[in-house]
């Protein structure tokens, strides 16, 4: 364990992991489920899993190892982490380059994330009723549109479990980032650019966002508007739908 | 690809050479600065995380042209294409939440990719529906498409 108490540890993993990925990628021919991102996770678990059956050591401590050092508030992965912020900012770039369209379209853009997560909202509670899901956690998949940040105090508030509001935004981006281009082809969004924007920020958050700044400028720019607009949407937009369907 | 779009994009701004890649990080850092003073002064049943005012604050820079985009242009070119990276560590995370998946199980991940489709379709469905209707009300048919893109596709 003392080899893994290092800063370096979970950085170095972390990069490994991903350019495994990016390299079993670029030789599949860009197979879906060899995205870097999908194939960084799941070695990147696996190595934990490993380290924690060979040494016997709890998760907690080979997960402590990994994300900050093994000790608290140490360096470790938790510093790529970290970089999402400055990322984040980043998308007022593609926001400002699409300043023409974010001028004539404000308000269309606006009542499209507001209607459109009413809409989403009303589908995912009526699938995962079907599915016969528990309250706890249909409460908890409902306010995923929004980062973290805002998603878990939310799904608090109206009876989810915050860890698995917080599985479910991470899963959301690595879905999308893995599935995005299928899901585009297969529901056929790829000739409205302004929506499929909406939509993989929505739905991706800043890796969804990312996505849409490769596809091109107004995907991109769209996208990050909805990074912007849908945490304040969802936040007001959340406690109203549970409250009409009796889940607080 | 980023010449023919930087000059269509924001034509009257002329291309310059990128700034120092420290005087880039200065003027993220400041804006991560005040931002994380406002995210924190934000009450606690409406937060409005740090990284959301952050781009909020750039955007009003730039457009008011206090920051230039040669000034962050390169940084933040860079910071999107490694977001898969950075992202890394998240989905490491879902380690510790390894037991939530064992006990709510095969279900629980079926909804989760559900609603990650609902998401994406129902959004890009129903902003393509409503720029439609407002075009039809401003009298302007020509609703937005790929064409519109600045050749970077």
């Amino acid at each position: 364990m003392a080899i893994i108490n290092n800063s370096f540890f979970g950085i170095f993993v972390s990069i490994v992991v991903y350019l495994i990925g990016v390299f079993l990628f670029r030789k599949s021919n860009g197979f879906f489920l060899f995205q870097p991102l999908f194939v960084g996770m799941v070695l990147g678990i696996f190595v934990l899993w490993t380290i924690q059956h060979l040494t016997g050591a709890s998760p907690t401590a080979v997960y402590d190892a990994y994300w900050q050092g093994g000790t608290k508030n140490h360096l470790g992965a938790n510093f790529l982490f970290w970089m999402l912020s400055p990322a984040t900012i980043a998308f007022a770039v593609p926001l400002y380059k699409r300043n023409d369209l974010v001028k004539k379209y404000w308000v269309e853009l606006l009542l499209a994330l507001i209607i459109g997560l009413f809409i989403s909202l009303a589908v995912i509670y009526g699938v995962t009723k079907a599915m016969g899901l528990s309250d706890r956690v249909i409460a908890s998949l409902l306010p995923s549109s929004a980062t973290t940040a805002i998603a878990m105090p939310l799904a608090a508030g109206i009876g989810g479990e915050p860890a698995i509001t917080a599985m479910t935004c991470i899963l959301n981006a690595v879905i999308i980032l893995a599935l995005g281009d299928q899901l585009v082809k297969l529901f056929r969004l790829q000739k409205d650019p302004i929506g499929v924007g909406l939509g993989l920020g929505t739905s991706g958050k800043t890796v969804g966002s990312a996505k849409a700044v490769q596809l091109g400028s107004i995907q991109g720019a769209m996208a990050s508007i909805s990074l912007v607009v849908i945490g304040v949407v969802t936040d007001l937009v959340v406690p109203i739908f549970a409250k009409w369907v009796g889940l607080v | 690809m980023d010449d023919s779009k930087k000059k269509s994009a924001v034509g009257k701004e002329k291309e310059k050479e990128p700034s120092n890649i420290l005087v880039q990080i200065a003027i993220f850092v400041s804006v991560l600065f005040v931002s994380n003073i406002l995210a924190m002064f934000m009450p606690k049943s409406f937060p409005v995380p740090a990284p959301v005012w952050g781009l909020l604050i750039l955007y009003f820079l730039l457009t008011t042209k206090i920051v230039k985009l040669h000034q962050v242009e390169q940084m933040s070119t860079f910071l999107i294409s490694i977001i898969g990276f950075l992202f890394v560590p998240s989905g490491v995370q879902l380690y510790t939440h390894l037991d939530i998946i064992k006990s709510d199980g095969i279900m629980l991940i079926i909804a989760i990719i559900i609603s990650t489709i609902v998401l994406l379709v129902v959004i890009s469905y129903t902003a393509k529906f409503i720029i439609a209707i407002s075009s039809k009300i401003r009298g302007n048919g020509k609703a937005v498409s790929q064409e519109d893109n600045d050749g970077n596709n």
